[in-house]
């Protein structure tokens, strides 16, 4: 490889929820994205979104330590120094592209500062472009809440309105706060995941001086990033169980779920062995209120046929969350064994 | 209910309970009830055999039904817990095979 050749390494960024896997999902199924690398970084103790996208190559590598801005000095850049040495080696595919999904709570400006400023890696990859996914339904809320979501979308280079599907129309307030939160990015909508453009990484690179002035400072205060801001509240579990879920029994604890913590249930996703389907995963993402219908992958992505969900809760027990699915199951069991 | 059904109920409520950030105590009655010991004092018990509903709530004298323990959680917290303004969301039932 010529040394000038320079790998884009592209940031899809966005709040929890708000569609980021769905949206790379897609779009590696993509011929023209065959030969991308992909970091996926999750806040939780157990790494889903790697099996979620159904892409088997060995170019798919989960960052599961924590909040990748949080340890963005030493966990990225070895993982990108290890990603290239593999190219050079042919011990994986030859990428050309190499895409970084953010965890939902992760500040992206000390991921960018990263990328722009690491001399170890300045000499082969360049950052590509910068994507922010805002949830078309629950986005304005998020926005108002959470700073870090806000300072997604201020550094995006383009801007992914996912959920679509959802809604009929995008409120007009929404596209007021996405303006004024970055007036130059243009918008792109995503329905199912599915993306009106198909040159969503295809931007220039990134400029910090471009960005509104909010940025400079962000990308400034970046090597001081505090980042206890992820634990004050905020808390991911994840609940297991071996055996299968009764399809009512996981309505209902959903619904629970979705009931009793509303807001504060910042993101739920799972892969669930529905007891009537078992040789079928069913992968569940919910948002706050709202939960999406399941989707059904054609088969296990691997041995492990547990159920597992992850949930990132802001001041949520997991105690109550545990012995609800627990209660719920148990009464509908009860059920099922009295009408036989 | 069995007996271990009803554990789990009234391990349910407990930690309902301080999820909700409600004082109080949550006890096993001999009849396979529940009582909350808090204010208003709650009375959670199994229904009668053959009734349509599966459990009875009683609340400051008043006795009401729920057809399940989602239904329970939602009067016992509607009691308890006057922040409480329950987000009503309805979820369709899971298809059993993907269509």
């Amino acid at each position: 490889m010529m040394a000038t050749e320079l790998i884009p390494v592209s940031v899809l960024t966005g709040f929890l929820g708000s569609g980021k896997t769905t949206i790379l999902s897609h779009l590696l199924r993509q011929p023209e994205f065959s030969h991308t690398a992909v970091v996926i970084n999750e806040f939780g103790e157990i790494a889903l979104d790697h099996e979620l996208i159904e892409k088997t190559e060995d170019s798919v590598i989960a960052l599961t330590t924590g909040c990748l801005c949080c340890r963005v000095r030493s966990d990225l850049t070895k993982t990108l120094q290890d990603l290239l040495r593999r190219r050079d080696e042919g011990a994986c595919t030859q990428f050309n592209r190499i895409v970084i999904e953010t965890s939902g709570l992760a500040d992206p400006a000390p991921i960018l500062h990263a990328l722009m400023t690491d001399t170890a890696l300045a000499g082969r990859l360049a950052l590509g472009s910068v994507v922010t996914t805002v949830d078309a339904v629950a986005g304005e809320v998020t926005l108002e809440r959470e700073a870090i979501s806000r300072k997604q979308v201020a550094v995006a280079d383009r801007i992914v309105l996912s959920k679509l599907d959802l809604i009929s129309e995008v409120e007009a307030s929404l596209h007021d706060r996405l303006t004024s939160l970055n007036p130059r990015a243009p918008t792109t909508r995503a329905v199912y995941g599915r993306i009106e453009s198909d040159n969503l990484f295809g931007v220039a690179l990134y400029d910090p001086e471009a960005r509104v002035p909010d940025i400079s400072s962000w990308l400034a205060e970046a090597p001081e990033h505090n980042h206890s801001a992820h634990d004050a509240e905020i808390k991911s579990f994840a609940v297991v169980r071996v055996e299968p879920i009764q399809a009512v029994a996981l309505t209902l604890f959903l619904e629970a779920l979705a009931e009793h913590c509303g807001a504060d249930l910042l993101r739920l996703k799972g892969i669930v062995n529905v007891a009537e389907n078992p040789q079928q995963p069913a992968v569940i993402h919910g948002v706050q209120h709202v939960f999406h219908a399941p989707a059904w992958l054609s088969h296990w992505p691997s041995d492990d046929h547990t159920s597992r969900m992850v949930l990132i809760t802001r001041r949520v027990r997991r105690e109550w969350v545990e012995v609800l699915l627990d209660a719920i199951s148990a009464e509908v069991a009860d059920v099922s064994a009295s009408n036989r | 209910m069995n007996p271990l059904s009803i554990r789990l109920v009234h391990e349910l409520i407990t930690q309902s309970l301080a999820a909700w950030h409600v004082a109080g105590t949550v006890e096993l009655t001999g009849d396979c009830g529940i009582v909350i010991g808090a204010k208003p004092k709650i009375r959670i018990a199994p229904a009668q055999a053959g009734s349509i509903f599966r459990w009875t709530i009683t609340i400051e004298g008043r006795t009401r039904q729920a057809i399940s323990l989602l239904a329970v959680l939602r009067q016992v917290r509607g009691a308890l817990d006057p922040g409480y303004a329950a987000c009503r969301v309805r979820i369709a039932l899971l298809p059993v095979a993907p269509s």
